[in-house]
């Protein structure tokens, strides 16, 4: 299959997570391995044995949000505008910029409003019947790329909610990826949002798969996820306008894959998994040979790690790629985790280096990769792989590129 | 002889009229409300359930047990395709089916499991068979199991325009050659958590009942022998935009409109039916109306509602709508080969069109 000729490329992104509310503050935060775990604020979590997080502390929405009031927002839509609003700035646009293209907005995410929901449960529960209205309107999930697309009153632009779990941020890219590559938008926000909730941290700590501690993909002592919370965003824009309006260009995006598993609910399989790689590295026109490093879905359990890193030996043969997870300091952000990750995958093409995968003490000889353990290495990259593996046997792995200034 | 956009070959129903494309035809056709409930768990609020839909009956015991009502009928809705005799083999090189289902699952899945967690002796005391249920591409995953969809696996939401976004997510996977056969539509359970959220939201109470339903498309690719040969309709063009206050909503609607007329080479004239989300009744002079009558000024269209006799079926609703247009093309050959139009405008702030060509009946 042809691809139509029009390059997509990276020219803005915004983080909001545990290690930094900045670009600046994220990037620092991935060099120096920085891991911020505390006991969950966000739920009453007496009758936990353990209650780790990864959450957002110090977060100021309205440093960031001009036009949206942010009451009228749940937290994660708070965290999509507030990053969108960041990669916007990160991405030098202007409102005549925004104003004169065809816009997408495409947000992934988990669990959209859910930490708002678990609010009238608990309300309902001690009083029947009640619900805060204010609360009940801005529950939906589909708000969360309506408000993005609001903050920069896009009246034009299709505003897109993917509800795809855990692979959310990727499948946001991808579908960004396809419409500028078509002509259909001219530039895109793409990325996801979560906000930690008791539901899912209920839900994964019954099923055994949260970690008392730390997080430690890879590890033989690894005990599962932490839960994290956050968006990330990315400006994705077409190489033709991106040139056009002089905008500092910090990646490519090169192409994507995208199945499913069709097997279990919550299990990956390794098969198709490695299928989903065999897809991206194709669509982005290059070899497994030539990628660089990957940024692993990792997520630290004993299941997910050593069924993607088996997948990944079986795309990548016996000298894999070094694989990171950036997991280990961020904790699992739901549907923000690829978006988050992908914007560590373009900073780590753009400034050099691997961020590393931290809480790292012996790497498990089932998954025999090189983690790159603890500290952070400076490394000239060329081709970068993005995994997303969801519930519901959701794939999708992007590939970036080094963008290099005036190569074809 | 296709266009460019996705060709729809077949499609199923199961929505308040019943299960199955021939309820849902023959209820259209006799333009009669779908029965409701006398009362609903919010006071005063209706509702129109698919009737006598029990998800272990239809399914079977094997895999059901903790499957939610959302679930069920996204399942039991694509295995009435899958059932049918045309449906799509194993493809040799080519990508597998996928699904891009409009949904954001079940507000009651979610939030019984939020309950339980509150209410259990330990607040870990909960069903991890329902956790799945609790995360939006439930329905989806769940498809792809039952029917072996190995190919593309997306869910999108936005209210009542998720089914046009769906379409529109699913027409880029076809074009960039990451799909084949498609399966898309929409999916919505009527529950007391969706009611009593839906009370409270944005423009709410408006006077629609609410209904339930799952509506499923078969796409083809542009120019496949499965399009050229089984074609009942191509989507032609897919418009958006988003609405902040009510009063935006009619020239909102209408550039969607001209985008999507223009990039047809169609002009207001040449439409021969619209299918609005709007019911006939309660939203009479809806906004989503009034950027229908400033396009097509004194010469309004045929018009076919789907909200008025099915309910507001949420993420199902601009799904039905597409499945309206195509049944009253099966019974009005001069719908053929000319524009028909689907608004949508969701409580969220989403708007959209899709603009389809019935094919001629062969």
């Amino acid at each position: 299959m042809t691809k139509p000729g029009r390059r997509v490329v990276i020219t803005g992104v915004g983080a909001v997570s545990s290690i930094g509310t900045s670009v600046d503050e994220f990037l620092t935060g991935l060099r120096a391995g920085r891991s911020e775990v505390h006991p969950i604020s966000a739920f009453e979590t007496t009758g936990f044995e353990y209650a780790n997080g990864c959450e957002v502390t110090g977060f100021e929405p309205e440093r960031w949000i001009e036009r949206l009031d942010p009451a009228e927002l749940g937290r994660a839509a708070r965290f999509a505008v507030a990053a969108a609003r960041m990669a916007a700035g990160h991405a030098g646009l202007t409102p005549q910029d925004l104003a004169a293209g065809r816009v997408l907005v495409a947000i992934g995410t988990t669990d959209g409003e859910t930490r708002d929901l678990d609010r009238l449960v608990a309300q309902d529960a001690a009083e029947p019947g009640a619900m805060d209205p204010r609360i009940a309107r801005r529950a939906s999930p589909s708000r969360l790329a309506a408000s993005v697309a609001r903050e920069f009153a896009l009246a034009d632009a299709e505003a897109v909610t993917i509800p795809t779990a855990c692979a959310a941020g990727n499948y946001a890219i991808g579908h960004g990826l396809d419409a500028i590559r078509a002509g259909d938008a001219d530039l895109a926000f793409c990325g996801g949002a979560d906000a930690i909730c008791r539901k899912t941290f209920a839900g994964f700590y019954r099923l055994g798969t949260i970690a008392p501690d730390r997080c430690r993909p890879f590890d033989l002592g690894r005990q599962g996820i932490l839960t994290g919370e956050g968006s990330g965003m990315l400006v994705l824009e077409s190489l033709e306008s991106a040139l056009a309006r002089g905008a500092r260009i910090h990646a490519e995006v090169l192409g994507y894959g995208l199945n499913c598993d069709a097997y279990h609910q919550v299990a990956p399989l390794e098969e198709s998994v490695a299928d989903c790689m065999r897809l991206a590295v194709a669509d982005a026109g290059v070899k497994p040979d030539e990628v660089d490093l990957i940024s692993a879905h990792g997520t630290g359990t004993k299941a997910n790690d050593s069924t993607e890193a088996k997948a990944i030996h079986a795309v990548f043969g016996d000298r894999p790629p070094r694989t990171v997870s950036m997991k280990s300091m961020l904790g699992h952000t739901m549907g923000a985790a690829s978006a988050l990750a992908a914007i560590g995958c373009t900073l780590a093409l753009e400034h050099a280096f691997i961020p590393p995968t931290v809480n790292h003490t012996t790497t498990d000889p089932e998954c025999g990769l090189d983690c790159v353990p603890n500290e952070s290495v400076a490394a000239d990259l060329r081709i970068v792989q993005n995994n997303g593996l969801a519930f519901g046997g959701n794939n999708a792995v992007v590939v970036f590129g080094r963008y290099d200034e005036g190569a074809a | 002889m296709t266009g460019m956009g996705p060709v729809i070959t077949a499609w199923s129903a199961i929505s308040p009229f019943g299960f199955g494309a021939d309820a849902f035809r023959a209820g259209l056709r006799a333009g009669v409300p779908a029965p409701a409930s006398a009362t609903g768990p919010v006071p005063d609020a209706p509702a129109r359930p698919v009737p006598d839909f029990a998800p272990r009956a239809v399914l079977g015991k094997k895999g059901t047990r903790s499957m939610d009502r959302v679930t069920a009928l996204s399942v039991a809705a694509i295995g009435a395709l899958m059932d049918r005799g045309d449906a799509p083999g194993a493809s040799a090189d080519g990508p597998a089916p996928g699904l891009v289902l409009g949904t954001t699952g079940s507000v009651q899945s979610t939030m019984d499991f939020t309950r339980s967690s509150l209410d259990g002796a330990r607040p870990f005391h909960v069903d991890p068979a329902r956790f799945p249920n609790t995360v939006m591409n439930c329905a989806a995953g769940q498809c792809a199991i039952w029917h072996g969809l190995k190919g593309p696996n997306a869910t999108i939401a936005g209210g009542r325009a998720a089914g046009l976004l769906a379409l529109n997510y699913a027409r880029r996977l076809q074009a960039g050659g990451r799909a084949g056969t498609l399966f898309c539509g929409g999916a919505e359970e009527f529950s007391e958590a969706r009611a009593r959220l839906h009370h409270h939201s944005p423009g709410a109470p408006d006077g629609t009942v609410l209904g339930e339903g799952a509506a499923v498309l078969r796409l083809e690719p542009a120019g496949s022998v499965a399009a050229e040969r089984d074609g009942l309709a191509e989507v032609v063009a897919l418009e958006f935009g988003m609405y902040e206050e009510a009063e935006e909503i009619p020239a909102t609607l209408l550039r969607c409109l001209r985008r999507a007329l223009e990039r047809a080479g169609a002009r207001p004239m040449d439409v021969a039916l619209v299918a609005p989300g709007a019911g006939t009744g309660a939203g009479g002079d809806s906004p989503e109306r009034a950027a229908l009558c400033e396009l097509f000024g004194g010469r309004q269209p045929a018009e076919v509602d789907c909200t008025g006799l099915v309910g507001d079926t949420a993420a199902a609703s601009a799904a039905f709508q597409v499945l309206a247009v195509l049944v009253r093309a099966e019974q009005d050959p001069a719908l053929a080969d000319r524009p028909a139009l689907v608004t949508a405008v969701d409580h969220d702030g989403t708007l959209g069109c899709a603009l389809l060509r019935p094919y001629p009946a062969r």
